[in-house]
């Protein structure tokens, strides 16, 4: 075992030395460690430049070798980075490589160090690799200087949406520093005691100054900033292309999209490469670029177009063929001539591109800016080309572009021209009607024309011919020019037949003819009217041939039936048509449309053939009748609504609905059902199918009851509006023989009265007669019989008294006047006021003959005591010794025959009259006065009634003297009248 | 912004106006008091600071929290108010003068930057065209002149503009800027006192200077080799 191990042991040794041995064979004659590494800052680019060489490549020219490079940073053990680069070392060469440091290389110190390999195919393998060399350090701290505070890197250029990292070095330890981006704090990773890192991802672009990052000592006026430029990122040139307008020059455009400039620094640039030629030039714009094309000979192109800015580069490529490249410059001199109604020559002119070069021009025909034709047409300089079939009066618009006929490639630009054809006749006739009415017993014929299309005017429409002919009578013709602004005329006829030709005139001539016989006999009007029922696309008209000779069909409607004119339509159907859908934009849903279907007869002629009514749409009725309610009986009343017209409704009144409502009854009566109204509440309804039945008759109603009607039509589309119900109160049962009693009593009281009124002068006679005249009474006329023309009554100088006697109400403590004797009571009346005159002479010492007025409106105590009569003053009658006296009459007599006898006495001075009378005085309403100033005598009082009494009889009983006569004395001058 | 533009054509308008009595028709103003008011007006117009500083911290981004208060006056990059009124009138006019041309090569470097510095380059020149009548209405008075030195203007003392780093070249624009107007503050304050001088020398005298005067009537092409000869008192 021993033994075993002992030779183990040897082998293993034995076989170390042999490789050994081996790696000192190889490795010597390749000594290919790098040598003389040189590393350098580039702070403007942020990079380590490295630089060594390779001693010893004696046996080869050149070899490929590897190298492999670590960086540290910070410390030589703090490896960031390893790599290898890849490359031919020639015979004593100094090589460079160059490494990009994401940090800021200031903020840091970093460490390089490398490795060789051979890696070329002449050297067989094994191989292995050099030794490390040296360590070798990079710190551009060194130079900063001793500023408090570094912020690196400055014034980078960065493309927007690119990575950067920052990074801040500060001298001071101790100090607290924040780092700022546009205002916003950021906050980095601490790479050492005093230098701290930021990573700004997908920087974006703010403003073209930069952005600006700043970081401040706290508690010192310290700052320090940078600025980010943030370009925009450089697009790659689209739309890139090349084309020639003469062979000559070679126009490329693109669209240069962004622009990346910034201030102080230049925007992208854009450089032309031509493969084939090997030229390139700088573009002067930045869309577009002119290559001059030096020969004929260069068929092909490819171009490279590359755009290039501080950060970057982006290319694009086109390879094309001169002859595929044509872009034709615009034609030029484009023009119409012979421009008739129907065709036009069009003209016009091409820069030419060539000896042999065909262009194909493309000739549009424009018309209210479509395209109506299109022609082709081939032509080296010059084009030429005749357009048909044109319209009269028509303004279109030709337009040429071209393009290279052998190789399209794009459209030149266009050119283009307008122009009008010329005007030509109508080429149809007008769209004739007729409406015949009678208007004072003549036939009217209102003629309708539609006004030409402009595609059949072919011109401007001067006037229309309306030439009349009489088919019954031959005579002239008569023509009538209508403007044109009509679509219209009226022409007043016999009862003749008449043939009506109208024609539209434009400049260029008349249209046909559109020829129509009317006839003064408006024919078989009585047609029965059908309905039509109405659907989205209009009214589906349909009709029945009556004669078979018909040469057409015409349907009459009007557009707006309610309005006045009603817009009169017609539609020309051919012979072979029986139906028809009229639709037109003017009709609406509720409105009641009437077609006329007339046949056209081979002479023309019109005649009624149907009638039909429709609505597109029915509605329900928006109203309800007028109800008048007649018949108001206790049990019964009756509804009529006969002004309601079915025939302007919203729809087809099918009938109507009755609606009676009343607390008293809960349960519907006979014809009617139960319903309930929008508002909830029930009534009954009762339906009439009959539209032309308009009374309904209430029955069976309980007397004295509220009800509520209501009724409303209804068509298709529902009934009309439930909303105003009518209340009707049913009388009591007797109340109409009340009625039959009280009126007649009513009329015989009204007819009593009536013939009261009617006798009111007898009753006022027989009751209250008028107190008579003293100048128109019998005993003036007595009088004047007797010729003594100085004897008057009441002449006062004839009587000449002294005092006036006023008797009146025997009691009471005031004293009235007699004018105001109405306050007197009846009870306070016992006799008859009057007014006594008594004789003033100091001799009189006795009754005698005097004269006694009786006034009898005053005597409300007569008048009261309701007799006509009252106790006459005779002398067998005085007071104290009343009789009646049986009328006035008999009082006349009585006076008339005292009266003479107190002629005679006065005459001999011997009789004296005692007046008694109401005093019409002036102090008549001055009543409170006259206790304190008794009435005086007043000048031209009158007297309404005079009676003359003997004296005798005239005397007041002693009692009643005492308390209300009053005696007044008169002086002899005063005269009363 | 746009409010501000028209404010700013507006006022480029107005000083625009002023200026074309003399730079227009290349003509100085013999009223002394014109152009004492004239030069105050402009100089108040020119220290606002809407005109250029407040266009410039926008434009480039400085119109931050913690970067605006870093935008102050270098001290001794402008005469202090201080100084100018210490010297004499036409020193005052010198030093303005040579400030204003300080200024002027600055704002050049500005247009790259800022547009609108053109527009107050060429008000600055009309100022200084302005100065320079006033400083000849003044060698016509009676004066006397001093040997005074014209006070350093930024150019001496500010730092050169560094290239390479923009963000200080940024804030030191801003500063400048700031002193500029501050500057303007200063000689429209100078102007006034000038102004107050002469209102309280009229009350008490109730007539201008007959040097003033005579100078106003003697207005004749600017020399450089023409001295001032004592005449009389000037305003102070």
């Amino acid at each position: 075992m021993a033994l075993f191990a002992v030779f183990q042991t040897s082998f293993l040794l034995a076989l170390l030395s042999l490789r050994a041995y081996q790696s000192e064979v190889l490795v010597e004659p390749l000594p290919l460690t790098p040598e003389s590494l040189n590393v350098s800052i580039d702070s403007a680019h942020q990079y380590l430049n490295l630089q060594w060489s390779v001693h010893s490549l004696a046996y080869y020219q050149e070899l490929k070798m590897l190298f492999q490079i670590q960086i540290s940073r910070m410390k030589t053990s703090n490896v960031i980075w390893v790599g290898n680069y890849s490359t031919v070392v020639k015979r004593d060469p100094v090589l460079h490589w160059s490494w990009k440091s994401e940090l800021p290389l200031e903020c840091a110190t970093h460490f390089v160090r490398m490795r060789s390999r051979v890696d070329d195919a002449k050297i067989p393998e094994p191989r292995f690799w050099s030794n490390w060399s040296s360590w070798k350090e990079a710190d551009a701290q060194k130079s900063l200087g001793r500023d408090p505070l570094f912020l690196f890197p400055k014034d980078k250029l960065v493309e927007e949406g690119s990575n950067v990292t920052i990074c801040y070095m500060s001298r001071n330890q101790q100090d607290n520093i924040s780092c700022y981006l546009e205002g916003q704090q950021i906050h980095g990773e601490q790479l050492d005691s005093n230098v701290s890192a930021f990573k700004l991802n997908k920087v974006s672009f703010i403003r073209k100054t930069g952005t600006n990052i700043f970081c401040k000592v706290d508690q010192k006026d310290v700052i320090k900033g940078i600025v980010l430029f943030v370009s925009k990122v450089l697009e790659e040139p689209k739309d890139f292309s090349c084309e020639t307008q003469d062979f000559k020059t070679l126009t490329c455009t693109w669209d240069p999209g962004t622009d990346t400039s910034l201030p102080k620094r230049s925007s992208q640039s854009y450089t032309l490469f031509e493969s084939f030629s090997g030229k390139k030039i700088l573009c002067e714009h930045k869309n577009s670029c002119n290559w001059q094309v030096d020969s004929d000979s260069q068929e092909m192109y490819n171009f490279t177009l590359v755009a290039e800015n501080a950060l970057g580069n982006r290319s694009v490529s086109v390879l094309f063929s001169l002859t595929h490249r044509v872009h034709p410059k615009t034609p030029y001199n484009l023009f119409l001539k012979n421009v008739s109604g129907t065709k036009a020559t069009v003209t016009w002119k091409v820069h030419p591109i060539g000896n042999y070069s065909t262009l194909l021009c493309q000739l549009d025909l424009l018309g209210e800016g479509n395209v109506i034709q299109q022609h082709n047409v081939s032509i080296k300089e010059n084009g030429e080309y005749l357009l048909s079939e044109l319209e009269p009066d028509t303004e279109y618009m030709a337009r040429v572009r071209c393009a290279d006929a052998n190789h399209f490639w794009k459209w030149s630009g266009s050119i283009s021209q307008k122009f009008i054809t010329a005007e030509a006749a109508p080429s149809e006739a007008l769209d004739v009607w007729r409406n015949v009415k009678s208007v004072s017993g003549r036939p009217t014929v209102t003629l309708f024309w539609k006004p030409l299309s402009k595609l059949h005017a072919n011109g401007k429409i001067l006037s229309y011919n309306v030439t009349v002919e009489n088919l019954d009578r031959p005579s002239g013709l008569e023509v009538h020019s209508v403007p044109a602004t009509a679509n219209g005329t009226e022409l007043t006829l016999d009862q003749d037949s008449y043939q009506i030709h109208v024609t539209a005139l434009n400049s260029a001539g008349p249209s046909p003819a559109s020829v129509i016989v009317v006839s003064g006999d408006p024919g078989n009007e009585e047609v029965e009217e059908e309905r039509v029922n109405g659907t989205e696309d209009g009214f589906s008209v349909s009709w029945k041939p009556q004669s078979g000779k018909a040469i057409g069909y015409v349907v009459e409607w009007c557009d707006h039936p309610q309005d006045l004119p009603c817009d009169l339509q017609w539609k020309n159907l051919s012979s072979n048509t029986t139906s028809t859908v009229i639709s037109s934009g003017a009709f609406r849903p509720g409105v009641r449309y009437n077609f006329r279907i007339y046949e056209i007869s081979t002479e023309r002629m019109a005649y009624l053939l149907e009638k039909k009514a429709g609505y597109l749409k029915e509605l329900a009725p928006s109203d309800n009748p007028q109800v008048v309610v007649s018949n108001l009986t206790s049990h019964s009343f009756t509804l009529s609504w006969k002004d309601y017209s079915t025939d302007s409704q919203l729809g087809f009144i099918q009938g109507y609905y009755v609606y009676l409502r009343s607390k008293a009854e809960k349960e519907c009566h006979p014809g009617f059902k139960k319903a309930t109204l929008p508002d909830k509440s029930a009534c009954c309804q009762h339906r009439i199918d009959n539209p032309e039945q308009k009374t309904f008759v209430m029955e069976n109603l309980q007397p004295e009851s509220v009800y509520e009607f209501l009724v409303t039509p209804y068509t298709s589309a529902g009934s009309g509006p439930l909303d105003a119900f009518t209340k009707v109160t049913t009388p009591d049962e007797y109340s109409h023989i009340l009625i039959r009693i009280i009126l007649p009593m009513i009329v015989c009281v009204l007819l009593i009265m009536i013939t009261c009124y009617l006798k009111s002068q007898w009753m006022k006679e027989k009751c209250y007669p008028d107190i008579p005249d003293p100048y128109k009474s019998n005993v003036l006329s007595l009088i004047k019989s007797k010729e003594n023309p100085h004897l008057t009554i009441m002449n006062v100088s004839d009587c000449v008294p002294d005092a006036i006697e006023v008797i009146h109400k025997p009691e009471g403590s005031k004293i009235q006047f007699l004018g105001a004797s109405k306050s007197l009571t009846e009870t306070e009346f016992t006799k008859p006021a009057y007014l006594y005159l008594l004789p003033a002479e100091k001799n009189y010492s006795g009754p005698g003959p005097c004269i006694c007025f009786e006034n009898l409106t005053y005597n409300e105590a007569a008048a009261d005591s309701g007799s006509c009569g009252h106790f006459p003053v005779t002398p067998e009658a005085l007071p104290g010794q009343p009789g009646p006296l049986t009328s006035p009459e008999n009082l006349l007599k009585a006076l008339e025959k005292n009266y003479m006898n107190s002629l005679g006495e006065t005459a001999a001075g011997e009789a004296s009259l005692n007046y008694v009378s109401q005093l019409a005085s002036q102090m008549s309403g001055d009543k409170d006065s006259l206790p304190a100033n008794p009435p005086e005598p007043v000048l031209c009082s009158e007297y309404k009634m005079q009676m003359a009494i003997p004296l005798g009889l005239a005397s007041p009983p002693p009692a009643e003297n005492s308390g209300l006569s009053s005696t007044t004395p008169l002086d002899q001058s005063e005269h009363y009248r | 912004m746009r409010p501000q533009l028209v404010q700013r054509t507006l006022l480029s308008l107005v000083l625009g106006l002023l200026f074309l009595s003399t730079a227009a028709t290349g003509k100085c103003s013999g009223k002394y008091h014109e152009l004492l008011q004239q030069l105050q007006s402009q100089a108040d117009l020119m220290q606002d600071t809407s005109t250029l500083l407040d266009p410039y911290i926008h434009f480039q981004g400085l119109d931050q929290a913690g970067l605006k208060e870093h935008c102050k006056e270098s001290p001794g990059a402008f005469p202090s108010e201080d100084t100018l009124r210490g010297l004499s009138q036409r020193g005052f006019l010198r030093t303005l003068n040579a400030t204003l041309g300080h200024v002027l090569h600055r704002l050049t470097a500005l247009q790259q930057d800022l547009t609108i510095a053109q527009d107050q380059g060429r008000n600055i020149r009309g100022f200084r065209s302005n100065i320079h009548c006033m400083s000849q209405l003044l060698r016509g008075s009676s004066e006397v002149e001093t040997a005074e030195p014209t006070q350093p203007g930024p150019e001496a003392t500010l730092p050169p503009t560094p290239s390479s780093d923009t963000f200080q070249h940024k804030l030191q624009g801003c500063r400048f800027l700031r002193g500029y107007h501050r500057f303007m503050h200063s000689a429209g304050q100078v102007f006034k006192e000038w102004a107050d001088s002469r209102s309280r020398s009229r009350s008490r005298r109730h007539r201008p200077p007959r040097a003033l005067q005579r100078g106003a009537r003697r207005m004749r092409p600017f020399r450089r080799d023409e001295r001032l000869m004592p005449r009389g008192q000037l305003p102070q």
